[in-house]
């Protein structure tokens, strides 16, 4: 999917962390261009709604606002979230910040530890309109959505629950496999790969499965 | 109030001076004379005889003890000296200290209470009939026991002391019996001064009026004393979070602040480096993200250990530190089958570290009636032949306790695409419960708890396209499965002799 991108996206860098931002500039490839850098809650949502770029790189933890950090500045754009899509980054290993971010509308969650060719792939997926899933967001949505024989969805539109070729994907991921080697382990396209990561997504951010509504509830997200 | 047998408290060694605080533990009364002996370096009982001794010159002793009393803030000086230096130069962060629980402390008070009523009593009777002094004896010893139980709340209210279970009953009904006795105190003083001859009826109107002008009174403060409760409130929030503070300030101190002064010893030890600091890592993400199970109960902390150990003590074949990645659904308490399970994940561990090429990634998944550990590198795959006895050893290790146990272990190698082993073991099915907080539903771990992950830096999966897909598009085709179970040299074909090793 790389080669055949030529123009590249813009990019919104949002971080309190001067030098991270110039880190993630730095390492950053020629696929991707950052056109405006916030460092806090009310400078992303201005710069945001101001420049309305394809993709957001959105840190987790954020002074300002309210002080809900990255969730709020995505409850703030809301509005513009049809145009524009979020990439969640965080140096975090907690599940309330990973799980936090997607509840509220972000398409992906990369650590920090992540370098600069895996960040870009990630941008060009988000801006795709794809969803990326790290290891550790499959395994939380394995451990969310239970791994027991009994839970399998019937249905496409059953929220609660992960149909089992989703399940399988989301295990082959959080073993640490990319998309194109989940494809070619179970014979299925990566744009199928995809498909299923993204109905995930959407399961993540709209089931009322009970443990994730609890768990949402416990830190007042809902 | 105090009178005579020496006791001194077996105190840690003092430092220069403690400051006056009245100890809580070891008093006797208020822990006035108590405190004056730690804080001078007096012994106890001379300090006690002196106060007795001062009551003689014109009741000083009684004056004293009481202002001390009231002034001197209750507490453990030791803390308090400890507590006067700044957090920063603290190497630890203050404790709860625990308050001793033998509750020693209202037996003494009751005891000389009664002991108190009994002399008194015993002095009424034997003077009963000399001179007119004796009519104000009783009342007045009356008022002062119910003043001494009333004010002795003071000690109980002093801010930072901790709510104990019963202390607050306890402390209500010290508090009631107090303004009881003082009050029928007052008013036979009251009946002492005015004679003999006061009616029932104006006794109680007596009462009312008062009662009228304390609700008046109290009517006038309630906002003033909202307001303090309201302060002590804020206070107490703020000493909480000071506590906090003080706490990761010492974490920091300890762990950070010293792997951070190592690194810059070994700068020109890259490998080490990069170890320290993934060490340090590993630790402070311990600290600040997951639930401490006790040890024992959770195969994912054990997990968490080995995978410590391996980064630790291991390094790639080029000398360099090596990062496990790793994912773990669902937890349970450890029995023998987990236990071989991780003995055999370390090998695998330790044989993708030395052999492989990073990333090395763990994926752990507990079931209901298995436990699956998947360990996968992004070598070359194995190379039976170029490491063949070590290879048999790994062979024993990892496949001989996984099948002791009943479960199966493969070795998945892929052309370009690195080699996987993948581990079952059958365990007994145990409540969901088993992980913290959890209860019920089919996943075994709590919501909350989340995604048990002991790595911090899980790349991305469409990171991974750019490490080892060159071969990928006839990667099914050349998959090759080979199951190590006989240990008898089944090979794959994947292998290749080119790598790192």
């Amino acid at each position: 999917m790389s080669g055949s991108v030529t123009v590249p996206v813009d990019v919104v860098l949002v971080d309190d962390h001067h030098m991270f931002r110039t880190g993630v500039k730095a390492s950053l490839d020629q696929r991707v261009r950052v056109v405006g850098e916030a460092a806090n809650v009310d400078e992303a949502v201005a710069v945001v709604h101001q420049l309305l770029p394809p993709v957001v790189l959105l840190d987790v933890h954020l002074p300002g606002g309210d002080g809900g950090g990255g969730a709020e500045v995505l409850r703030r754009c809301a509005d513009v979230m049809a145009g524009t899509r979020f990439l969640a980054l965080s140096v975090s290993d907690a599940a309330e910040d990973v799980v936090g971010v997607i509840r509220v509308g972000a398409r992906g969650y990369v650590t920090k530890a992540i370098d600069g060719v895996a960040l870009c792939d990630a941008v060009l997926r988000v801006a795709g309109g794809d969803a990326v899933f790290s290891p550790r967001l499959a395994g939380f949505v394995l451990d969310a959505f239970g791994t027991g024989s009994g839970d399998v969805a019937i249905g496409d539109d059953e929220l609660d629950r992960l149909s089992a070729r989703e399940r399988e994907v989301m295990r082959l991921i959080a073993r640490g496999y990319s998309y194109r080697e989940v494809g070619a382990e179970l014979f299925i396209s990566v744009k199928t790969v995809e498909t299923h990561v993204s109905a995930v997504l959407r399961k993540l951010q709209l089931s009322s499965r009970h443990e994730l509504t609890r768990w949402a509830a416990a830190r007042r997200l809902l | 109030m105090t009178i005579a047998a020496p006791q001194v408290r077996p105190g840690p060694p003092a430092p220069a001076r403690l400051p006056l605080r009245r100890p809580r533990s070891g008093r006797w009364v208020g822990g006035v004379a108590l405190g004056v002996s730690l804080h001078l370096g007096l012994p106890v009982a001379l300090v006690r005889v002196l106060l007795v001794a001062l009551t003689a010159l014109g009741g000083v002793g009684p004056a004293l003890y009481a202002f001390w009393w009231l002034t001197v803030p209750a507490g453990d000086p030791t803390d308090a000296a400890g507590a006067a230096r700044p957090a920063a130069l603290t190497r630890l962060a203050r404790r709860p200290t625990d308050e001793s629980p033998d509750g020693s402390g209202p037996r003494v008070q009751v005891a000389i209470g009664v002991l108190l009523l009994v002399g008194a009593i015993a002095l009424v009777a034997t003077r009963r009939s000399t001179g007119p002094g004796v009519g104000w004896v009783v009342p007045v010893l009356v008022l002062v026991a119910g003043l001494v139980l009333a004010w002795s709340q003071l000690d109980l209210a002093q801010r930072g002391l901790r709510e104990r279970p019963g202390g607050r009953t306890t402390s209500v009904l010290q508090l009631m019996g107090g303004v009881v006795l003082a009050g029928v105190g007052g008013l036979l003083v009251v009946n002492q001064v005015i004679g003999e001859g006061i009616e029932p009826q104006v006794l109680v109107q007596s009462i009312v009026a008062s009662l009228a002008v304390l609700a008046g009174v109290g009517l006038v403060l309630a906002p003033w004393w909202l307001r303090l409760v309201r302060e002590l409130g804020d206070e107490r929030a703020a000493r909480a979070r000071e506590g906090e503070r003080a706490d990761i300030a010492a974490h920091l101190h300890d762990s950070v602040l010293q792997t951070l002064a190592l690194i810059r010893a070994r700068a020109d030890d890259p490998a080490e480096v990069a170890r320290m600091a993934r060490a340090q890592e590993r630790e402070l993400r311990e600290w600040l993200y997951d639930d401490r199970p006790a040890p024992g109960t959770s195969v994912a902390a054990a997990l968490r250990a080995v995978i410590a150990e391996v980064e630790d003590s291991r390094s790639g074949p080029g000398g360099e530190a090596v990062t496990i990645d790793s994912v773990v659904v669902g937890d349970r308490a450890p029995d023998a089958g987990t236990e071989a399970l991780l003995q055999a994940t370390r090998e695998a561990l330790v044989n993708a570290v030395h052999h492989g090429r990073p990333p090395v990634s763990l994926y752990l998944e507990v079931g209901t009636d298995d436990v699956e550990v998947f360990v996968r590198d992004h070598g070359d795959g194995f190379d039976v032949d170029a490491i063949g006895p070590d290879r048999f050893g790994v062979r024993e290790s990892i496949m001989g306790r996984v099948h002791r146990r009943g479960g199966t272990a493969t070795v998945t190698c892929k052309p370009g695409r690195g080699t996987e082993v993948h581990l079952v073991v059958p365990v007994a099915p145990c409540e969901p419960s088993a992980g913290p907080g959890a209860n019920g539903g089919a996943t075994s771990a709590a919501v909350p708890a989340g995604t048990t992950s002991t790595t911090g830096t899980p790349d991305t999966v469409s990171a991974t396209d750019s490490t080892s897909s060159t071969s990928s598009t006839s990667g099914t085709s050349g998959t090759d499965t080979m199951d190590t179970t006989s240990g008898t040299g089944t090979s794959a074909t994947s292998r290749t002799s080119g790598g790192s090793r």
